[in-house]
């Protein structure tokens, strides 16, 4: 076996969601069964047809729980991987493993939170008394005042600017790029609710040089996918979103923790997704200039800022100018983000950036990329980063 | 929120109590190889450049320069009332190690410029070494 020899191998056969909300009412459970049964739905199977689970490790729902709520009664693999904003596309990694290895056929991948109504990542973990031990290193961070990821990516986006010389009007066109997709798409939490730059510029600050509005939404929601072999996937209902290669990756000191430490690697302003480009350019035998359109994930507007000289999309530095140049808009150089991404669609953790690129290959984006045959869908950090390129069945 | 008592570090923890126990003698230590020299800002007991676990707690000085700041304006915690400003630094004695404090209000400072530890007493053997501009 090689390392290419995914390329081309699996397919996402069927997405499914919840509405993206700040009060679901509904539990963690109902939600993840809820968009499980959709993208099932989607690709015309029935859950029996489900033999494999892969989740986030921040999911409350375990795999047995999912299984057994729906009536996947035949399962051969589940798995987990990585947390948070990490997960997504190294999911889809896992289950393209699963199913090149012979262990599964058929993998559902969700992820699955009330990120508004319940635990809010916004307010950190700062309910404890006693933090750290057991290799977390909270304690080099939490007592000092460090608390919350808005404030961590404040010092990036900080560094960032002074280092070289991006603005805020740089970082706003990222937000409202994506407010401008949400303002299209009716299941975005900001859908008909426009920002423009007057707006971004007056808001309030939240860890200065970062506002509110490069925050991400907090959301209640589930997203899921289907994952099967590319043949088979030619079978189902809809046309397939052929994975043409992925890749997750740490590059060197990854950092212990789930959070902060990432501020002690050598660069704070480059994130592992550096590495993951590298790769996935190599394992897809494509570059960045071949792609139509992507999914970015966007915890801060910095977090996407970033990416996009990770990736290559621009040069190393020039991040903040490219976004602003209208590169990123829709009918842009690559136009992001199209479903509103975690700034204004809703804050599923990049479940729903997998979601979006899907609806691209197929063409039933709300603003669709026209012409769309490749994709790129990231998943960000810390402590580490994976990505996936998706391409149309040619 | 107005009963959540401030966040103090772990005085147990095997690999990392060594650090505060330091403090509360106002000393800043790091966590350094004795067969290489390698430090490490996040204590471990293994050396991953030499391959030893040899570790001691090595007395640094308490210069600094300043790698990023960020003024905190939301509240999210009753023990570190806004605005104030978070700050991450670059240990001159030891390159590539980094520490993290905050300093009360809002204070717009230079990426570069010299920092130095102070210990602040938090309660009854907590005390934290923290970073202010440099007199």
């Amino acid at each position: 076996m090689s390392r290419w020899d995914h390329r081309d191998a699996c397919a996402i056969a069927g997405i499914g969601h919840t509405d993206f909300s700040k009060n679901s009412g509904r539990s963690d459970l109902t939600l993840a069964t809820q968009a499980a049964l959709a993208a099932i739905a989607d690709a015309g199977l029935v859950p029996a047809d489900i033999d494999g689970i892969v989740r986030s490790d921040y999911d409350h729902v375990s795999h047995n729980a999912l299984a057994d709520a729906i009536g996947a009664d035949n399962l051969t693999y589940w798995g987990q991987s990585g947390p948070g904003g990490i997960a997504p596309s190294s999911i889809i990694g896992q289950a393209i493993g699963a199913i090149v290895s012979g262990q599964a056929t058929t993998v559902l991948a969700f992820r699955e939170l009330n990120g508004r109504s319940g635990a809010r990542f916004g307010l950190g973990g700062s309910d404890k008394f006693v933090v750290g031990g057991n290799a977390s290193y909270d304690e080099f961070f939490n007592p000092f005042g460090l608390l919350t990821p808005a404030q961590m990516f404040g010092l990036m986006q900080q560094r960032h600017m002074s280092q070289y010389g991006t603005t805020r009007e740089d970082l706003a066109a990222i937000a409202i790029a994506c407010r401008n997709r949400a303002n299209a798409n009716p299941n975005a939490q900001m859908y008909e609710r426009p920002l423009d730059l007057e707006t971004y510029m007056d808001a309030r600050m939240i860890s200065w040089p970062l506002c509110l509005f490069d925050c991400c939404l907090e959301t209640d929601g589930a997203a899921a996918v289907i994952i099967t072999t590319t043949e088979r996937a030619r079978d189902l209902a809809q046309p397939p979103a052929v994975i043409r290669a992925s890749a997750h990756a740490s590059g060197p000191n990854i950092q212990p923790g789930q959070m902060f430490p990432a501020l002690l690697r050598d660069s704070i302003i480059e994130l592992p997704g550096r590495h993951v480009a590298k790769l996935l350019y190599e394992r897809a035998g494509l570059g960045a200039n071949d792609i139509d359109v992507a999914q970015i994930y966007d915890c801060f507007t910095i977090t996407a800022l970033m990416e996009f000289e990770d990736y290559q999309l621009c040069e190393r530095g020039e991040g903040g100018r490219w976004a602003s140049s209208g590169a990123i808009e829709l009918g842009g150089e690559l136009p992001i983000n199209t479903a509103g991404g975690h700034m204004s669609e809703g804050y599923i953790h990049g479940m729903n950036h997998v979601l979006e690129g899907v609806r691209q290959i197929r063409g039933t984006s709300t603003s669709q990329v026209e012409g769309a045959e490749v994709c790129l869908v990231t998943s960000s950090p810390p402590p580490a980063s994976s990505a996936f390129l998706l391409v149309a069945d040619r | 929120m107005t009963d959540m008592p401030r966040p103090i570090p772990n005085m147990d923890d095997l690999d990392t109590a060594g650090f505060f126990k330091a403090a509360a003698e106002h000393k800043l230590t790091i966590r350094t190889c004795t067969q290489c020299g390698a430090s490490y800002s996040l204590p471990r007991e293994y050396c991953r450049e030499c391959g030893a676990f040899a570790m001691e707690w090595k007395e640094v000085s308490g210069k600094a320069t300043l790698h990023a700041y960020t003024v905190v304006t939301h509240p999210v915690h009753p023990a570190f009332p806004v605005p104030y400003t978070a700050v991450l630094v670059d240990l001159v004695d030891v390159p590539g190690a980094r520490m993290v404090g905050n300093i009360p209000g809002e204070h717009h400072l230079e990426v570069g410029q010299a920092m130095e530890v102070w210990f602040e007493h938090v309660e009854d053997g907590i005390v934290l070494p923290q970073w202010k501009v440099a007199e």
